[in-house]
């Protein structure tokens, strides 16, 4: 079976898409087809890898629009899935483009650094002695510590997508989960304030990132976690927590949401960001129509204009 | 900043790339030439730049590097569990000048990759372990080639490492008492390994990755270091190629710690390790008067997807998998009536090897295996603590082992030798200012054969110890280097790409073309089985294999991100590595661990017992071997048998 590969190729300031043929063998990883490529056709070809096993996290790209694991994909199943025998393969999304499908890992390290990425032991721990912790205290966190950094989370993130500079990456706000549920931490506080501040509340709560991690760690899900954390903290008094809180409960209740109570100016927006996407989904489902609501709020025109974007953001994404 | 311009009789050639109008007037206006200038400043830090790509934007590299305003007082290569735990621990010392470098970005090395667990007696689970049952269990697996008051150090301190970890934020598996849980692994007498689920390696690097971030540790990634530049005696630093920009640095240092990890991928797709795994820093090494120590003890893991090389952890079998060959038959009963599967790596690999060879294998050449039989563990242990052996099985090889067999062959997996370490209470190699750590080097604490969950926990110690020595040593030392020959060596290296990737498509063959020749010749002939004849043929066949390598085409001369011209620099060493295996297991006429020689089937304690070291002439670029005794301490050596 042949297949085609697209490769978006980017060499010192050029770019073009570049068309490969390959003959598919049975078993073939998407990693695998890219190094056959590499050493048969074009050695010119750049990407990254190392474990060839899905633990590293070095190889993820863009195939067809949607982040993989390329040591992990086989392309049968890719080909099977999409129907067709060409595969687009991109660098990921969200990231800088360094050559071809080699992407900027620094400005995402430096954003773990945000959120002091350790534990502080509590007083009773020693370096001498280690620590205690039960096997049920153990799996509270233990899904989170699976973490590869592959990327493949942020490539898909509508947030990230519209400002990566007031948040986080999806996989660091799992790793911040891992430490604030790790009951060896003395001090979670200070990493949920950080991540408060990070951008804990702007996430759009729209799933891609849950939907393509390749580990299943589901971000999105460590992000609610985080967010209930901070109510358990006494971090709820910030106003997106507190809103958050109002107008969750609100839709929840009566699915849908009373614009009377987004009374509020600048915390408005982290609200409206907030809830917008999840406002989007129900309009779709028919559960709701804000647009058509009675505007009281002074700060409507605003929030709509969010709506709008979460909007535009997440077809893009479709 | 201050720019040289150094005239190093380079012709300028003409641009086909343009620079920011920035860029261009700020090199027309100081009548530097583009491609060949030098940065350097106060310090004795050295940059060529490259030429075409004048992309220093990358914060892969820290400003003061780039501008050559550091030098450092550990500079560690590498890192995996053995690099970073050596720069944690030479940033203890406050003040001291710490960077790590690596070649990928820091997260991704073999240490990611370890799945069992790490070795350390705790007690915590049995006990009735203990440092002397740790200790003889090493040298036993070994086969008695370990240095025993190296071992006997490491079991000391294995150990307190495992509590250290556990204080970081380690995600251990943990038991009722709270304690973490350790589980039992093939040759070891007790439970000593903790683990997280089977990916111990990888929880182990994230945990030291973020401490050093924590502790605000330079980190010098996606950076190769292409050798060690001496003066004499005296360590000037090193030089090594930032991969974004192509820019060549000479970074000095007053110490740096080798931690560059094994040298598995001379057997290339019959290996478990990572593509990285090319023993640049041994080559390095060598080339700076280390001897390479017992290079021909290359350990064969038995379980090896057939399909590709891949790892099925040894937990597999601790957790009770069976393996089974053509006929149905539990075949290790034969070669270890006792332990059986548990028996050592190098025992379990050899059966399956025989097994294959006598033609109750299944499958052929190079893909051919046996099957290892999970169905003796109940499912939900399976899923529980086998997740990712489960995940490989069945993505390569299409099978879901809770239902059925997987086929499995050996796969080269562990690099005992190394460079040499001359003092395990520092770390310190026999050149002064360069430590060594690690897979990449040779304690030697794993002798012919190392046991599973003992390579994370050598990571640990050693990598602690030689952070503290060289840190030890760098403050106590002032910077003997010097400047003009670091910037000497770079302009050399600077030559060495133009050159090299210059080169037309019809000079010779190209760089994956000669390493699968390689591989061929290290899988058949200096693989599981040795003898005389194939090792000699070997030898043959890697120096004709070398005349090709000086010119073949490496087909790609873009500065930025030029990944051809780094396989083509790891192909290199793995020719050197492939070399001394050779070397060394032509003049080990006996058996013993990893290293089995079908002409000499018997250990030979007389005349062997001792440490090959290759040693590379400095002029003439020859190997040449000599030999060093064992220490031996507490247990005479005996026969083996599990
Ligand atoms: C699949 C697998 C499973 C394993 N399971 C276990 C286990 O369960 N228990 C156990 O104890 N051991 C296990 N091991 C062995 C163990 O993982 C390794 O021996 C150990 O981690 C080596 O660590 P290291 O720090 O010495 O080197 P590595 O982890 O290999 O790190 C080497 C570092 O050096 C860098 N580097 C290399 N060359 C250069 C260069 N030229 N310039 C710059 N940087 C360079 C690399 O990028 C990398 O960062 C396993 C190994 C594999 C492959
Ligand atoms: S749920 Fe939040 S973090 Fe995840 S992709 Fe959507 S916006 Fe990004
Ligand atoms: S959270 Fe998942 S997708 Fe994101 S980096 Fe981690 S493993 Fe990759
Ligand atoms: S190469 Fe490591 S995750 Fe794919």
């Amino acid at each position: 079976m042949d297949m085609n590969l697209k490769i978006h190729r980017f060499v010192e300031g050029k770019k073009w898409v570049q068309d490969y043929k390959l003959t598919v063998k049975t078993g073939m990883t998407v990693l695998e087809a890219l190094t056959e490529v590499k050493e048969k056709q074009d050695p010119t070809l750049s990407f990254t890898c190392s474990c060839r096993s899905s633990i590293c996290g070095a190889c993820a790209v863009r195939v067809n629009g949607n982040a993989e694991l390329s040591c992990e994909v086989l392309v049968e199943t890719l080909m099977k899935r999409y129907k067709t025998d060409t595969l687009v393969i991109e660098p990921l999304g969200n990231f800088k483009v360094i050559r071809d499908l080699v992407v900027d890992w620094d400005p995402k390290y430096a954003t773990i650094k945000k959120i002091k990425p350790v534990i502080e032991p509590k007083k009773e721990f020693s370096l001498e002695t280690g620590c205690k912790q039960s096997p049920e205290e153990f799996n509270k966190f233990k899904k989170y510590a699976k973490c590869i950094l592959c990327g493949s989370c942020v490539s898909e993130c509508n947030k990230s997508a519209l400002n990566q500079e007031d948040f986080l990456s999806p996989f660091v706000f799992v790793k911040a989960e891992r430490l604030v549920a790790d009951s060896r931490n003395r001090s979670p506080q200070e990493q949920l304030k950080a991540i408060v501040e990070a951008g804990l509340w702007r996430c759009f709560n729209c799933q891609e990132c849950t939907a393509k991690c390749p580990k299943g760690l589901d971000p999105a899900g460590a992000i609610e976690k985080l967010k209930e954390s901070t109510f358990a903290h006494k971090l709820d008094d910030n106003v997106g927590a507190r809103h958050a809180k109002a107008i969750y409960d609100d839709i929840s209740d009566s699915g849908t949401l009373d614009e009377s109570k987004l009374n509020i100016k600048s915390e408005g927006l982290i609200m409206a960001a907030l809830r917008a996407p999840m406002a989007v989904r129900l309009m779709r489902t028919g559960k709701m129509n804000p647009m058509n609501g009675h505007p009281v709020n002074p700060e409507i025109e605003t929030i709509r204009k969010i709506v709008k974007n979460a909007e535009a953001a997440s077809k893009e994404a479709e | 900043m201050s720019f040289l311009h150094v005239k190093l009789g380079l012709k300028v050639e003409k641009e086909t790339v343009s620079l920011t109008s920035n860029e261009e007037e700020y090199y027309m206006s100081n009548g530097i030439s583009r491609r060949t200038f030098l940065m350097g400043a106060a310090a004795a830090g050295v940059a060529i730049a490259a030429g075409t790509y004048f992309s220093w934007n990358g914060k892969n590299i820290p400003e003061e590097v780039k501008k050559g305003d550091v030098t450092y007082d550990v500079l560690v290569i590498g890192s995996g569990g053995a690099g970073m735990r050596a720069a944690l621990a030479a940033a203890e010392n406050k003040g001291l000048k710490v960077a790590v470098m690596t070649k990928l970005q820091p997260t991704r090395s073999a240490s990611t990759m370890a799945q069992g667990g790490m070795n350390g007696v705790t007690k915590v689970t049995d006990k009735e372990d203990s440092v002397e049952s740790h200790m003889f269990d090493t040298i036993k697996g070994g086969d008695y080639l370990c240095d025993q008051d190296a071992v006997e150090y490491f079991a000391e301190n294995a150990g307190k490492n495992i509590y250290e970890m556990d204080y970081m934020g380690f995600p251990y598996n943990r038991q009722k008492d709270g304690c973490f849980h350790q589980r039992k692994m093939g040759g070891h007498a007790h439970a000593r390994a903790s683990y997280f689920e089977d990916r111990a390696g990888h929880a182990m690097v994230h945990t030291l990755f973020e401490q050093c971030l924590n502790h605000g540790i330079d980190f010098i990634s996606e950076c190769i270091m292409l050798e060690i530049s001496m003066n004499g005696d005296n360590l000037n630093g090193v030089i090594a190629m930032d991969m974004r920009s192509g820019n060549i640095l000479g970074i000095p240092a007053k110490t740096i710690i080798i931690a560059t990890g094994g040298y598995g991928r001379a057997y290339w797709v019959r290996t478990s390790n990572p593509y990285s795994s090319t023993g640049d820093g041994i080559v390095a090494g060598m080339n700076v008067g280390i001897p390479f120590k017992d290079p021909e003890m290359v350990q064969f893991h038995p379980t090896g997807l057939s399909a590709n090389g891949v790892l099925l952890s040894e937990s597999s079998r601790a957790e009770g998998a069976i393996l089974v060959n053509k006929n149905g038959e539990r075949f290790m009963a034969k070669y270890a009536p006792e332990k059986k599967e548990l028996a050592t790596r190098d025992i379990v690999a050899r059966a399956i090897a025989t097994e294959i060879e006598e033609g109750r294998g299944i499958g052929e050449g190079i893909r051919a295996g046996v099957y290892m039989d999970f169905r003796p563990i109940p499912p939900e242990r399976i899923r529980e603590r086998l997740g990712q052996v489960w995940e490989l099985s069945k993505r390569f090889a299409g099978v879901d082992i809770t239902k059925e067999p997987v086929p499995i062959s050996p796969t080269c997996h562990y690099s005992m030798g190394g460079l040499e370490m001359a003092d395990f209470h520092t770390g310190a190699s026999r050149v002064k200012g360069i430590y060594v750590a690690g897979e990449c080097s040779c304690v030697s604490v794993h002798g012919a054969n190392r046991l599973g969950a003992n390579s994370l926990s050598e990571v640990l110690v050693f990598g602690h110890t030689a952070g503290d020595g060289a840190a030890a040593f760098a403050k106590s030392n002032n910077y003997a280097g010097s400047q003009d020959k670091l910037a000497e060596d770079c302009s050399r290296w600077k030559d060495t790409f133009e050159e090299v990737t210059n080169r037309r498509r019809t000079v010779g063959k190209t760089v994956p073309e000669i390493r699968d020749a390689m591989v061929n010749t290290m899988w058949f002939k200096a693989g599981v089985f040795r003898d005389e004849q194939h090792l000699t043929e070997a030898s043959k066949e890697l120096e004709a294999l070398e005349k090709e390598y000086s010119h073949c085409y490496v087909g790609d001369n873009s500065h930025v991100f030029n990944t051809a011209f780094y396989q083509y620099i790891e192909l290199g060493n793995l020719l050197q590595i492939s070399h001394a295996i050779v070397q060394g297991a032509l003049a080990r006429k006996e058996s013993r661990g990893g290293h089995s020689r079908r002409d000499y089937p018997k250990r030979d304690d007389k005349n062997f017992l001792k440490h090959t070291l290759i040693f590379k002439d400095k002029k003439t670029g020859k190997y040449r071997a000599e030999y060093k005794d064992v220490v031996i301490t507490k247990y005479q050596p005996k026969e083996r048998k599990y």
